[in-house]
């Protein structure tokens, strides 16, 4: 069976997968960086969109992949290899310690305690813990992906690993759809109240589309940090975590095509019009107002199914 | 003894623009449960408009107090306009819409004020000339207070009791409170909701030029970007305080500016924001409707 | 999945073809890396500004080794990521040599990507750290902060004899590195050093800060940041009456400081190398002319001309060795002795250290204008 969302995954994975034959390594660059914030904003979009969080402080779990990797390899002579797992643990178990006590909270409170959490993260980095995250200029030098030997240094084997990393994610996204989880946020999003009393905990789901989101942004901060063989602070700043946050709405929450396009909007845009830099974000400010108000739930909304209930208007 | 004092004129002066600030914020979310983001955009644009309305019309070197107070009130009056036309164009068509597509044309909103200054201005650092206020300083057994200090504490407690009394004591401030408790029900009493919003956003705005104003003529410089840091702050201060409520703002506002004085003075100015943020995330967890805000229960 | 490898292997093979096909140019590409907007914006124009001067002049006489030069520029907005990804692009798009940037944190988070695929780089930046990988590809064209700092203590302890020296920085890298450099020849000099503080770039309010120091009733406040908020802290020390001296290290000799700071400017000290407008060479002053002729001002600060000297050394290289492989230009540079440079003479040692320095200490009058007062 083919559903609608899985033929445009099909597309996209193909056109994506050949996309180097017809590119130089500049545009190649462009396309990976494309394809990690890709996966980024597909794990924003499990805790937004999925599970409905007011999740505004992403870029922290994307950093802290990073920045497992960049210490772990520099400070500690780990292959990069071996960093991933570490990579996507330890994101994971910073998901569950933050949001345990704050997960409850309404949605714009949780808004602000996530800004809040980005805001530390950033100062523990900005102060350099412990002489390990290398303060404002960050972890330079990071190492290219070794294996038997092999050095998998140029742009067409990034952009394939990237490549890999998005497929990953949205095999996960299509198995979490079918599943209980799936289930369960189908029926919270109809009505959590109704949801709740019939055993559903919400505080359970919702905290487990939390962890997950941040191991995947995890994973997607290590491909990150080897691309650019560099991290630093202002990377995963609260302004990087409001781009995650708008891409998903801009481009349609829990739906598939919608959270590719808001990427592309604001990540690979700006790259074709490099020209125009001074001007652009006064452009992306009034897109961004033009688009809720003419499609207040995205470019590409879901049309059916697992729709997010703060999507729905308020009947009054 | 003086160190500590000192610590706290320091506080409460930054505290007192936190807390003018924070009014917009706290107003704004009360009649229409919206964190407006560009606020703090708002506030560094009138420090610009400001900038260019005393250097263009009065020509550097005037430090006629009257000349600076009509600075003020032209200023505050051009960004009350803004404020108007924000919530016209990016706010009001999107009041029934999802709250968080509102939350997203805000944040767009506050990209389009924070670059249209930065292509105005341009993105180095502006200056304020150094005689908009006397340069007198009184020294009072060895706290240093200066004369900007005193205008700032003075007209912000001014501002704050006036409007206190505006929402509490006219018949304007009832309606306004009518419409942040029930819009529907303040509709049928025949409440011009339109115009109560309005009214919330020409007072927010200005106040938060008064603030915008007050930072330029304290620090001097400013940049296109720096309404986001003061905007934060004061968001916060809203929350600590109960957003939605006045009275809240105002004490949350003087209280981050004390606790922020006192932490960099005593404890590490390394880690001031990462303190202001648990301290956040406490009340959040143990008090989420803030110092003064009350516990509503939520409607089924 | 594993049938689309086959695929993949095709694509990857067909790619590399093409890049080892597009490697014989016929123009020299020369990269400049720098914060053309952003906070340092004067300074990242002045940057580009001055190498399309002088690369202009050189294609105005037929280019080098018969072929045109042409300048790839990428705005790195000071941050250090923004200059991770410049590299790249700079890497990706083939220029033999990379000009900047002008913070030391952009400088250093550039390095690895360049020296990993053999591109120079020469930069202004000063810290210390910029130099310790030895890596073969990076030349400073300036001097670095432990000059700077020697030249300070020496300042401090024999020439002003002050007893309670207070030492500020910013977070940066480069103004954490020239704190550090300070403390340590101060250190060596049995300077007393009451006190040690970071301030926040960019938070405007330091009374908090500078009321905790006023407790501790210094001699003398060395700041160690950028004139954006040095500028500020001497109008807050003055306000708050602290009968300190102020001593601002070399980025605070900056036009914006002497207006931020108002009225509280007169009677600040600042320690820097000589200003553009004093440089005594004739190259310096025909090259002034020529920028001025070009775009009708003055370059931002010495700190592109250093850059400049950066530039003219790698095409000196180039010319003298007439190869295009940048090991062979390395060599060369390395070997030069005493190159006649816009910002004096130039002489790089083994770790592509800028061996000279000649700092002074200007004391600001009321008119704002500079009384060398040490030399």
């Amino acid at each position: 069976m083919m559903t609608k969302t899985s033929m445009i995954a099909l597309v996209l994975l193909i056109f994506m997968g050949f996309f180097p034959m017809f590119v130089d390594s500049a545009w190649l660059a462009v396309g990976t960086t494309f394809l990690v914030f890709s996966v980024v904003a597909f794990s924003q979009d499990i805790i937004l969109g999925r599970a409905g969080v007011f999740h505004m402080g992403h870029a922290l779990f994307f950093g802290l992949g990073a920045y497992t990797t960049a210490i772990l390899n520099v400070q500690f002579g780990w292959p990069i290899l071996a960093t991933w797992a570490p990579s996507v643990l330890i994101p994971m178990v910073c998901a569950f310690l933050l949001a345990g006590p704050i997960i409850h909270l309404k949605g714009d409170y949780l808004l602000v305690a996530t800004i809040g959490f980005n805001i530390i993260f950033i100062q523990i980095l900005e102060n350099d813990v412990f002489g390990l995250t290398g303060g404002p200029n960050g972890i330079f030098g990071i190492d290219i992906v070794r294996l038997f030997g092999i050095q998998f240094a140029s742009q067409t084997y990034m952009y394939y690993m990237a490549f890999i990393l998005l497929g990953i994610t949205l095999f996960i996204m299509r198995n979490l759809d079918k599943s209980k989880f799936g289930r369960a946020m189908f029926y919270i999003n109809k009505d959590e109240i109704a949801a709740q009393s019939m055993g559903i905990s919400i505080r359970y789901y919702k905290l487990y589309a939390f962890i997950l989101g941040a191991g995947i942004a995890g994973a997607a901060g290590s491909m990150f940090s080897v691309q650019y063989s560099a991290v630093s602070p202002e990377a995963f700043n609260v302004t990087q975590s409001i781009m995650f946050f708008t891409i998903v709405l801009v481009g349609g929450s829990a739906s598939l095509p919608g959270v590719l396009i808001g990427t592309f909007i604001m990540f690979v845009l700006p790259e074709v019009f490099r020209e125009f830099a001074t001007a652009r974000y006064l452009v992306f400010g009034l897109a961004m107002i033009l688009t809720m108000i003419l499609r207040p739930r995205g470019i590409w909304p879901v049309k059916f199914g697992n729709i997010p209930s703060f999507l729905k208007k308020d009947v009054k | 003894m003086d160190i500590f004092l000192q610590q706290i004129v320091n506080g409460l002066t930054i505290g007192s623009l936190y807390a003018l600030v924070a009014l917009g914020y706290t107003m704004v979310y009360g009649v229409m449960r919206l964190i407006n983001f560009a606020h703090g955009d708002l506030v560094a644009l009138s420090a610009f408009v400001g900038l260019t309305v005393y250097t263009q019309i009065f020509g550097e070197g005037i430090t006629s107090l009257v000349a600076v107070i009509a600075v003020f009130m032209f200023t505050a009056a051009i960004i009350a306009v803004v404020g108007v036309l924000l919530e016209r164009l990016a706010y009001r068509p999107l009041r029934t819409a999802p709250r968080l597509s509102a939350v997203v044309s805000a944040l767009g909103a506050g990209l389009v004020i924070q670059n249209a200054v930065m292509l105005i201005w341009g993105p180095n650092m502006k200056i304020f000339p150094s005689e908009i206020f006397p340069s007198t300083i009184w020294e009072i057994g060895g706290i240093v207070v200066t004369f900007t200090q005193v205008m700032i504490l003075g007209i912000s407690a001014m501002l704050m009791v006036t409007l206190f009394f505006f929402i509490n004591r006219t018949k304007m401030g009832t309606a306004i409170r009518a419409v942040a408790i029930d819009q529907d029900a303040a509709k049928l009493m025949g409440i011009n909701v339109n115009r109560i919003i309005m009214v919330i956003f020409i007072i927010g705005s200005a106040l938060g030029a008064v603030a915008g104003l007050f930072i330029g003529a304290y620090y001097r410089g400013i940049t296109f970007d720096m309404g986001w840091m003061y905007g934060l702050n004061a968001f916060v201060a809203a929350i600590m305080g109960g957003i939605g409520n006045i009275p809240g703002a105002m004490l949350g506002g003087l209280l981050l500016g004390l606790f922020n004085a006192m932490i960099t003075g005593y404890i590490s100015s390394q880690w001031a924001e990462t303190f202001t943020f648990i301290l956040l995330i406490v009340i959040l967890v143990f008090r989420p409707t803030g110092i003064l805000g009350e516990t509503v229960a939520e409607k089924v | 999945m594993t049938k689309m490898f086959p695929k993949f292997a095709a694509s990857l093979a067909v790619c590399t073809a093409l890049v080892s096909a597009s490697v014989a140019a016929d123009v020299i590409k020369i990269g400049v890396q720098a914060p053309i907007t952003g906070q340092y914006a004067s300074e990242g124009q002045s940057i580009d500004n001055g190498v399309r001067l002088i690369v202009d002049q050189f294609n105005a006489k037929g280019g080098i080794l018969g072929k045109k030069i042409e300048v790839v520029s990428c705005d790195d907005q000071g941050t250090a990521q923004q200059a991770a990804i410049c590299a790249k692009k700079l890497v990706n798009e083939g220029v033999k040599a990379v000009i900047g940037s002008y913070t030391s944190g952009a400088t250093e988070a550039a390095q690895t990507t360049y020296f990993r695929a053999g591109i120079l780089q020469t930069s202004d930046g000063t810290s210390d750290s910029l130099i310790t990988h030895k890596y073969w590809t990076f030349f400073r064209n300036s001097f670095p902060n432990s000059a700077e700092a020697e030249y300070t203590a020496k300042y401090f302890v024999d020439g002003k004899k002050y007893k309670k020296i207070v030492v500020l920085s910013d977070y940066s890298s480069y103004s954490t590195d020239l704190a550090d450099s300070v403390v340590k020849a101060l250190k060596a000099k049995n300077g007393n050093i009451i006190y040690e503080g970071k301030i926040k770039s960019g938070t405007q309010n330091f009374t908090a800060a500078l009321t905790k120091i006023k407790s501790m009733d210094p001699d003398v406040i060395y700041y160690s940041g950028y004139y954006t908020d040095g500028g500020l802290l001497r109008a807050q020390q003055i306000q708050l009456g602290i009968k300190a001296d102020f001593v601002g290290g070399d980025s605070n000799d900056n036009p914006d400081f002497m207006k931020l700071a108002g009225g509280s400017a007169e009677g600040t000290f600042l320690i820097n190398v000589p200003t553009p407008d004093i440089l005594p060479y004739d190259i310096a002053k025909q090259f002034l002319v020529d920028y001025k002729a070009k775009y009708n001002m003055m370059p931002a600060s010495i700190w592109s001309l250093m850059n400049i000297d950066g530039l003219r050394a790698v095409l000196n290289g180039m010319e003298t060795t007439k190869s295009e492989d940048t090991k062979v230009i390395a060599a060369a540079m390395h070997k030069l002795k005493d190159f006649p440079g816009i910002t004096g003479p130039v002489t790089f040692r083994e770790d592509g250290e800028r061996l000279g320095g000649g700092y002074m200490t200007y004391e600001v009058q009321a008119d704002k204008s500079y009384k060398i007062v040490y030399k």
